[in-house]
């Protein structure tokens, strides 16, 4: 089935230490805005946008993103990416990336937010060579609906894989159905309403800088919930509960901030959103 | 009948040293918590973790295991070994499952001679493959001719009850609390067996944010008598 609601496809690569789009195209209710250059670094930063609004009964959007050698990427969306209900068929959107050696990208979209009696299936591939960067962030919302209910949304399934190499490092499956699971009970959100996912590969990653990670999020941990382990490979994962949006936003910021510094030595721009 | 099934019950024992005594995947973290602390917590989170990623991870890969061993489809069979490996995000859980998988595989190669444990024991020295103790279990019962629900239920039984009889030590629970909690979840297994039956491939992996989370967390938990 080729028929998409929205495709979006973005090449970047590195010119005279700028990185610039090869190739943008975009078609339906997908399309992106020129980059922003937030310093001198020349990493460009692409802003997604669904002009729709929101996704709608059976959509279907496909982004691909490439990254070439050298190549310095943020993503992020414009707002928050809001499913409606879906009376027949779920929403689908599947996201592709292609990482070349010694490219770093950052993938920080805004939350999602569920609307009551939605159905939406959501899948990240990321494909990187050993030596690419990554650094990849999503929230979970407990959704909307009109009378103020949580989880009322039909279902919702997310999916990330992570391939180095050709082989598959990371398989993120998260599935949640509120009508037939007890969302507060043990095991799922544990009275907490976000979910907030971390994914971090890179060559420099080292059990120092996940106790560094681990004691910037243990400060304070009393309105929220984490979790932090290594990936099988250079890499690792961080779990959040939480109970807004802006607790794992913060947190997830503070975290990039700390490896940018560890890694790079450098400040993460801050996204803006109009 | 097939007397082939205690060959497989053999397996199923807890006394079979694979390890599985030393892992809680997770509990001991709400153990410390005190979010469990007698049987009846205990058995809501064991129930979580048997519907809520059990199956969906080992349940559902010796299920296909099974089926792609009957067609000769090896490939599938190392598929699976990989992806139980990379879907287990907490580090302890994931080298905790690859090290009991080795050590059953040194185990049953002593008993059996199949010619798939050689070829995976092979991968995993080459570093082609990972080894997990799912995979190893529904290789043998494919071996015996063992039918693949009564596989799978038997492979379900021997995590639950090794769990159990933790839980038993590390709550602590009196023994007959432990009994009774595998008593009661003999029929959760039946129908947790018959859920993988019409789970699809595409299923595979899903967990639940709870529990992940307090198997990455237990890496850091005070006290532990537990690996994972």
């Amino acid at each position: 089935m080729e028929n998409w609601t929205g495709t979006l496809r973005l090449d970047v690569e590195e010119r005279q230490g700028k990185t610039v789009a090869k190739n943008v195209y975009f078609q339906g209710a997908l399309k992106v805005m020129r980059p922003i250059y937030h310093d001198n670094s020349g990493q460009a930063c692409y802003y997604i946008l669904n002009p729709g609004g929101g996704y709608l009964d059976g959509d279907r959007y496909k982004l691909q993103f490439s990254l070439k050698e050298q190549a310095k990427l943020t993503l992020t969306t414009q707002s928050a990416t809001k499913v409606y209900k879906t009376p027949n068929q779920h929403a689908y959107q599947e996201t592709e990336f292609f990482l070349k050696k010694g490219s770093y990208l950052e993938y920080i979209p805004d939350p999602l937010i569920m609307y009551r009696d939605a159905q939406y299936v959501q899948k990240n591939v990321i494909r990187m060579e050993k030596g690419a960067t990554l650094i990849y962030s999503d929230i979970l919302t407990p959704g909307w609906s009109p009378d103020g209910d949580q989880f009322s949304y039909d279902r919702l399934r997310l999916l990330n894989e992570i391939y180095m190499d050709d082989e598959l490092v990371v398989y993120d499956h998260i599935k949640v159905n509120p009508a037939e699971q007890d969302m507060q009970s043990i095991g799922f959100m544990e009275g907490y309403t976000h979910l907030g996912s971390m994914f971090v590969i890179g060559e420099q990653t080292n059990a120092e800088l996940l106790d560094k990670l681990h004691h910037l999020m243990d400060q304070n941990e009393q309105d929220y919930k984490f979790g932090l382990s290594m990936l099988s490979v250079k890499g690792f994962s961080i779990r959040v509960l939480a109970n807004k949006t802006q607790t794992i936003e913060r947190i997830f910021s503070e975290c990039h901030q700390l490896i940018s510094e560890d890694w790079f030595n450098t400040k993460p721009a801050f996204l803006r959103k109009y | 009948m097939n007397p082939n099934i205690l060959a497989l019950f053999q397996l199923c024992d807890s006394n079979l040293p694979t390890g599985a005594f030393s892992h809680s995947y997770g509990l001991e973290t709400y153990i410390q918590e005190d979010q469990v602390h007698d049987q009846a917590t205990f058995a809501k989170w064991l129930h979580v973790y048997l519907h809520e990623q059990l199956i969906y991870s080992d349940g559902l890969a010796s299920h296909l295991v099974y089926e792609a061993l009957e067609k000769e489809d090896f490939q599938t069979v190392w598929k699976f070994d990989r992806m139980l490996t990379v879907q287990s995000l907490p580090r302890e859980t994931r080298d905790g499952t690859q090290r009991m998988g080795e050590r059953m595989l040194s185990l049953v190669e002593a008993l059996y001679d199949v010619p798939v444990l050689t070829e995976y024991r092979k991968r995993i020295k080459e570093k082609k493959s990972f080894g997990h103790s799912a995979i190893v279990f529904t290789i043998i019962g494919h071996h015996l001719g063992v039918p693949k629900s009564t596989t799978t239920l038997y492979y379900l039984y021997s995590v639950i009850s090794s769990l159990i009889q933790n839980a038993v030590r590390a709550i602590p629970l009196g023994q007959t609390a432990g009994q009774k909690t595998i008593q009661q979840f003999q029929s959760e297994l039946v129908t947790a067996t018959a859920k993988i039956e019409n789970l699809a491939e595409e299923d595979f992996g899903i967990t639940s944010p709870g529990l992940e989370l307090a198997q990455m967390k237990h890496e850091r938990v005070n006290i532990r008598i537990f690996m994972s």
